[in-house]
């Protein structure tokens, strides 16, 4: 299954991460406004700017599928063409945390999402992205 | 939006692999066969799937036909793949910076 993977260093303990992941409040502050609750099985709703030309009305909904406290999360995540799965999970490193995001299960059905797995195999490379961005960037319609 | 001939194409390993190998900047034949441990005719079959789908361009260097990659047919997914992984990059970074400002 095509994945994005991406993680970041943070130097707060597990508890402290997973509270600002898991905090409507705080969520809204570092990812969008919500009305999340840390409840498996709830649906709720990211509100963010439209993008029309992806048939994108600017509501992702979601719905908590895994809750493992302080450790992993794990939620749908409908929105546009998208019909996929975010993970987030937590690893002690040191006095901090190893947060690892992945965005995985992309639609087999629609053409687009089906060529990014056929091209990516089980994940996302990121190098083959930024080099076909690269590339792209010298012919973009303006 | 891509055609068909776009998902034939990346659909064989060897042919992604080739894509791979050429977003290094153009080889030839010669230069491609190499890695793969394969035959040149079994490469050049596999550039003809990919000119045809519009992936590849051969352009002739001397006396060799050297082939590049031309990414457009991919453009959309390489947007939104790019898309995607620069919103989380983005919002990781926003995370840090937040849990830093409550520290």
């Amino acid at each position: 299954m095509a994945s994005i993977e991406v993680d970041e260093f943070l130097s707060q303990p597990p508890g402290r991460v997973w509270q600002a992941l898991t905090d409507s409040a705080l969520l809204a502050r570092w990812l969008m406004p919500n009305d999340f609750k840390p409840v498996i099985g709830h649906a709720f709703t990211f509100r963010t700017e439209p993008v029309p030309e992806h048939g994108f009305d600017g509501v992702v909904h979601c719905q908590v599928l895994e809750l493992e406290p302080p450790r992993l999360m794990r939620f749908s995540w409908r929105g546009g063409d998208l019909d996929t799965v975010v993970s987030w999970s937590l690893a002690p490193e040191g006095t901090g945390t190893r947060l690892l995001i992945t965005h995985d299960g992309f639609d087999d059905t629609d053409p687009a999402q089906r060529m990014v797995m056929g091209i990516l195999g089980g994940g996302w490379r990121g190098h083959l992205i930024r080099q076909l961005s690269i590339l792209l960037a010298g012919d973009q319609p303006t | 939006m891509a055609g068909p001939d776009v998902f034939d194409a990346i659909a064989s390993p060897v042919r992604r692999a080739l894509l791979d190998e050429l977003t290094g900047g153009a080889r030839s034949v010669h230069d491609l066969a190499a890695p793969f441990q394969m035959s040149r005719p079994a490469v050049s079959q596999h550039l003809r799937v990919l000119r045809a789908a519009g992936l590849v361009a051969e352009e002739r260097v001397g006396r060799e036909r050297h082939y590049r990659l031309d990414a457009r047919p991919l453009r959309a997914v390489a947007d939104w793949a790019a898309h995607y992984e620069q919103f989380w990059q983005r919002h990781a970074r926003m995370l840090r910076d937040l849990l830093e400002e409550d520290s």
